[in-house]
């Protein structure tokens, strides 16, 4: 597999520029002889299509859902960054480059991250003159909040619902070329199979999700914006209907996975109740600034929290880190949770939480302080849980939120594979070993309205198309290779539902491949992984047919891909013999007992090739290197 | 581990099919937890279905925290259940107690067909949309986002305005299935702020034809939708449609640019070409 | 000529709504003052007998006997519109539906309401309109109101006004997007004083039923000679 990055020469503040002047252009009206095929409707894919369809490309969008504007995107609560300075207070550019490069612990491109920073202020604007109401000022001019990770105060937000704000704009924007006839939109289809004809990406089978049956999209490039693979974990914080399906078909076309292993843990989550649980609500990071994290100081105390007095108490965040306390960063604040769990020191019924404590606050602020602040979590909590947070301290568990790993892209945002894009939180980019807060809003726009209309150009531009059509014969074959499999599938007959398979692989990558990592571990989840895809292609109840709405069908293809990805999840990180980011692997610490990077053998990407069915992958490296930016040991003590 | 679990009866609309008679049908649902929600004691049935070989219930959700408008359900008779402006996925167990018998239905109106079961097909809401739903700016043309000062009140009331989730929750209230307080809301955020000015006028009656072309009834002001809602959209919403559309029809000096007919596609009929 | 944003107001469910509203506020509008002049039976019977021909000499009074016309036609003809419209695509088939707060008994009442107070009018045509009024308009009236029967009726069609309007005469000032977090609420209360209003022509009725007027006679008689 080669890896060529593509990225510009130049200093990095002018390689964005010089390298949109130097790629190739479409003339404006051979743009519509050009069909594109976006597969999600999440904010990369509706910007994209949205813009592509501005500049008279032919696109065609397939989403999961109902309307495009269910994705997932839309639960993003907390804002999306830009380096606007509107608040005076230094910011730039470079600083936000440089915090994303920080925050992602040294194993993002810099020339990405930094076109990214570059970018922040446009989607800003824009986003504003679609009608996105960002919060203001009395003076009408744009509000700030701070959030994790910086110490400028630059995230944009709508209340506590900015992933839906957006979304909605660009999807709003999309329906508008929709009617212009340039978008056309087809819900309710899931994208099963890419066709690659003569070596490159052509096509695309998608299931028709209310009739069953499959359709073939032929067209000159298809663009992935598919997100995370968060729920491999089973339990996590996306939503029911995210997988990693698409980019796994993707990676066995050829596309090459990078870093899959890094996954990122959000540390205040409401813990799940019991076996039933289907999914984790998070709650804003931003409860840390008035909560305090603790659990009993001895092990197996059952008294409610009210009784356990102040000198019983173990405030483990403050204890260990005394500077930062309860705002540590998501990973360093995730681990101390669970290992007090794993000391027996957890709390609530399962064992499996730790006390996120407002008494000190409230008594310091009053009650309608906290209220007029957090009010809508408070109540969220409540919703969920049945408690009074006022009352008695709220109990939170670390969750899976999402996954910087993904498709490796170049800098066009191509993958491995010609004609095949990946964009937004599906490839691997920009957020390196982790994600700041209101970073992946920023990326998947920054990928669909601003990067992929300038750099797809360079790919279309540059090269002549044979015709390809929906009834060539790679279509065929790739219809006929999915009704294979799904009818496989369904002849398997077994005893266990597909959610039970995906609760048990959820399991598995939870306790052995989730905050912390260990070799032991790691090895255990590689033997157990293959066991639960030889039970699930044995022992799967699936009823009812192929040509009908099945959601149980729909479900089983997920988890089968889920079952396959998760082994090279675990592979990956057995693989990264360091600590860094949101990968903790418990061979390479401090000793102190923090994350230890290990730059000389591990500054590069991890990038994964298919090499057949039941053939080991192969890892090829992209060297990472820093030019701009002095690499550094995160330290928050 | 709580031992309070208890067991429920569901009685839950079943059809295979658009073209498909429907039916309620009963199941028992045992060892329900008070801290489920209700889509997960529907997860539990549905477990069951299909270790039996039995087709599951067909429902609809995805994010499962109220905000992508994917699930809806009609629980004994309340829109999204009983718990007020919420989504039925907030909705939890506690709720109810042994022995209770719940009857669990789609949205009924016209112009949501059912698909299956508990499915229904809310396209009609895109199309209103794509009539124009939007502020016709292309990418990379905006001016700084701080160009144009937006007094935080007028703001704040787009906000309340945009914070619509599409779920269809207001024409399955409405006594007559209408869409107007989908429709304002969306009018509404976009003629409020300045940067949805320049075709507020356009927009109210492209939007409103648009949704008249569709089977909705008419807003007879009962203010079931806003009693649903559950993002709480106000029925002021739904004023300032018809202030819109009436001061557009009536002063509007030109005749809107409607988007061409055969340039409006359906969402979910493609053309092959 | 454009006359493409007239024909909207017949062929959108706005223009429709609001052609509604409009001449129900009207009717409203109407009703009041009609309610005024009913009043004016307590002057006596000179009094009401010399408004009443003054009225009818008028020539300007036939135009607006014609224009009040023209407002039942068009608000019975848009409503029912509108409702056999809503007849079609409301939802249908819930098992049990429950109201969750919104609707009103006079809201979900209107079509029953309007029904009633049509009928009501048919029968007030008959027996105050299109008769002999050779005896005075103001023995006609009052003596309709002495039979238990009549005042029956004229009790049932004042309900029936008082439920309508209790919805009718807001939901005209949102459907015409009038709606202000000031004075809405004003506007509701309003509404339901004119609503109740319509209890006044009860009352009337009932003032004639008991032979009030002839108890209080010795007043009534001293104000007819004022």
């Amino acid at each position: 597999m080669k890896l060529d990055a593509q990225i510009p020469a130049g200093p990095i503040e002018k390689k964005w520029d010089s390298h949109k002047f130097n790629v190739k252009l479409v003339n404006p009206n051979n743009k519509r002889k050009f069909d594109i095929l976006v597969v999600g409707t999440g904010l990369a894919g509706a910007s994209a299509a949205a813009s592509l369809g501005e500049l008279g490309y032919n696109v065609k969008v397939f989403c999961l859902q109902d309307t495009p504007r269910r994705a997932h995107s839309i639960a993003a609560q907390g804002g999306i960054n830009a380096a606007k300075n509107y608040t005076n207070d230094g910011d730039s550019v470079w600083r936000l480059f440089h915090d994303t490069i920080k925050g992602g612990d040294y194993r993002a491109r810099e020339a990405n991250v930094y076109r990214l920073a570059q970018i922040s202020n446009q989607i800003i604007d824009h986003c504003t003159a679609i009608g996105v109401p960002f919060g203001r000022e009395y003076g009408g001019l744009l509000s700030n909040r701070s959030f994790g990770g910086a110490q400028v105060s630059r995230t944009f937000y709508t209340r506590g619902q900015t992933g839906q704000q957006l979304l909605l704009g660009a999807y709003s924007s999309m329906m508008r070329q929709a009617a212009a006839g340039t978008v056309k939109v087809y819900p309710r289809r899931e994208m099963v199979d890419i066709i690659i004809s003569n070596g490159r990406a052509r096509g695309i089978v998608a299931r028709n999700l209310v009739t069953g049956a499959l359709e073939s999209y032929a067209g000159h490039a298809v663009l992935l914006c598919t997100g995370g693979y968060a729920n491999v974990f089973y339990l996590s914080t996306n939503a029911a209907g995210c997988n990693v399906s698409a980019a796994w078909t993707a990676y066995k076309k050829g596309a090459g996975f990078a870093n899959p292993c890094f996954t990122q843990i959000h540390p205040t989550c409401i813990p799940r109740s019991g076996e039933h649980q289907s999914k984790l609500t998070l709650m804003s990071e931003s409860l840390r600034n008035d909560g305090r994290i603790w659990v009993p100081k001895t092990k197996g105390d059952k008294r409610p929290p009210n009784q356990i007095h102040e000198e019983e108490r173990d405030y483990f965040l403050e204890r260990r880190y005394p500077a930062f306390g309860n705002l540590v960063p998501r990973d360093i604040a995730s681990r101390a949770s669970k290992s007090m769990i794993d000391e027996g020191r957890g709390v609530g019924p399962t064992g499996l939480s730790v006390y996120l404590d407002f008494r000190d606050s409230i008594k310091r602020q009053g009650e309608d302080k906290i209220r007029e602040k957090y009010g809508n979590l408070f109540d969220m909590y409540k919703q969920i849980t049945d408690e009074n947070g006022y009352k008695v301290p709220m109990r939170i568990y670390p969750a899976s939120h999402y996954t910087m790993g993904g498709l490796w892209v170049d800098y066009n945002l191509m993958t491995t594979v010609p004609g095949l894009f990946s964009l937004g939180e599906a490839n691997f980019s920009d957020h390196g070993a982790n994600r700041l807060g209101a970073s992946a809003l920023m990326q998947g726009l920054a990928d669909g309205f601003f990067v992929i209309p300038a750099t797809i150009g360079g790919y279309l531009g540059g090269s002549k198309f044979e015709p390809v059509s929906a009834t060539a014969a790679e279509f065929k074959a790739g219809e006929l290779a999915v009704k294979h499999k799904l009818s496989k599938l369904l002849e398997i007959k077994g005893k266990k539902t597909p959610t039970e398979f995906h609760r048990q692989l959820g399991n598995v990558m939870w306790n052995d491949c989730g905050m912390g990592r260990n070799e032991a571990g790691l090895k255990k989840a590689l033997k157990k992984i293959p066991e639960i895809r030889e039970e699930f292609w044995s022992n799967l109840a699936l009823p009812g047919t192929t040509m009908e709405m099945n959601q149980t069908l729909e479900k089983a293809v997920k988890v089968a891909d889920f079952l396959e990805f998760s082994e090279l999840l675990v592979k990956d990180a057995l693989e990264r013999k360091e600590s860094c980011g949101a990968h903790f692997r418990e061979e390479s610490v401090t000793t102190e007992g923090e994350a230890k990077r290990n730059d000389a053998a591990f500054s590069h990407a991890s990038v994964w090739e298919y090499t057949g069915e039941g053939k080991e992958p192969v890892l090829n490296k992209e060297p990472l290197a820093f030019e701009n930016i002095k690499m550094a040991e995160r330290n928050y003590k | 581990m709580t031992n309070n679990h208890f067991d429920v009866t569901i009685r839950v609309w079943r059809q295979n099919g658009p073209d498909e008679p429907g039916r309620m049908v009963a199941y028992k649902v045992k060892d329900i937890s008070p801290d489920m929600s209700f889509l997960e004691m529907i997860d539990v049935l549905n477990e069951d279905l299909i270790k039996k070989n039995e087709q599951p219930i067909t429902v609809e959700s995805d994010c499962r925290e109220g905000i992508c408008g994917c699930c809806g359900l009609v629980v004994n008779g309340e829109v999204h259940g009983p718990d007020e402006h919420s989504t039925v996925c907030q909705l939890h167990m506690r709720r109810f107690k042994e022995g209770d018998v719940i009857t669990v239905e789609p949205w009924r109106v016209k112009s949501f067909p059912i698909i299956k079961d508990l499915a229904v097909d809310r396209s009609a809401l895109d199309r209103i949309i794509q009539a124009g739903g939007y502020i016709s700016v292309n990418t990379g043309a905006a001016p700084d986002a701080n160009a144009i000062p937006v007094d935080k009140e007028t703001a704040e009331e787009a906000m309340d305005s945009a914070a619509c989730i599409g779920c269809g929750a207001c024409v399955a209230a409405c006594p007559n299935g209408a869409a107007m307080l989908f429709t304002g809301a969306k009018v509404s955020q976009l003629a409020l702020l300045p940067q949805g000015k320049p075709e507020r006028e356009r927009r109210a009656i492209c939007m409103l034809e648009a949704m008249d072309k569709e089977s909705f009834g008419n807003c007879s002001n009962e203010y079931e939708c806003e009693a649903v809602c559950p993002k709480e959209v106000k029925v002021s919403n739904i004023a300032r449609l018809n202030r819109e559309f009436l001061l557009a029809n009536l002063l509007g000096k030109t005749e809107p640019n409607a988007p061409a007919k055969h340039l409006i596609s359906t969402p979910d009929v493609p053309e092959e070409d | 000529m454009n006359t493409l944003f007239l024909k909207r107001l017949i062929t959108t469910s706005i223009g429709r709504k609001a052609l509604m509203a409009a001449s129900g506020l009207l009717l409203g509008l109407f009703m009041l003052v009609h309610l005024a002049e009913n009043l004016l039976l307590f002057k006596g019977e000179v009094f009401y007998n010399t408004y009443v021909d003054f009225l009818l000499s008028n020539p300007l009074t036939i135009f607006l006997e014609f224009g009040l016309l023209g407002l039942f036609i068009v608000h019975i003809t848009m409503g029912v519109w509108v409702r056999i419209e809503d007849f079609i695509n409301a939802p249908r088939g819930y098992e049990a539906r429950k109201w969750q707060g919104g609707r009103t008994i006079g809201s979900s009442t209107m079509l029953y309401t309007a029904a009633a107070i049509l009928a009501y009018l048919a029968y007030h045509m008959l027996t105050f309109r299109f008769v002999d009024h050779s005896i005075g308009f103001y023995q006609m009236i009052t003596s309709a109101f002495r039979s238990k029967m009549f005042v029956a009726v004229y009790i049932g069609g004042a309900l029936a006004l008082v439920l309508h309007l209790s919805h009718g005469m807001q939901s005209a000032f949102q459907t015409l997007g009038v709606n202000h977090p000031k004075y809405t609420p004003l506007i509701k209360l309003g509404g339901w004083l004119v609503a109740l209003a319509m209890m006044i022509f009860a009352f009337i009725s009932v003032y004639y039923l008991l032979n009030l007027d002839l108890k209080a006679c010795g007043t009534s008689e001293m104000l007819v000679i004022r």
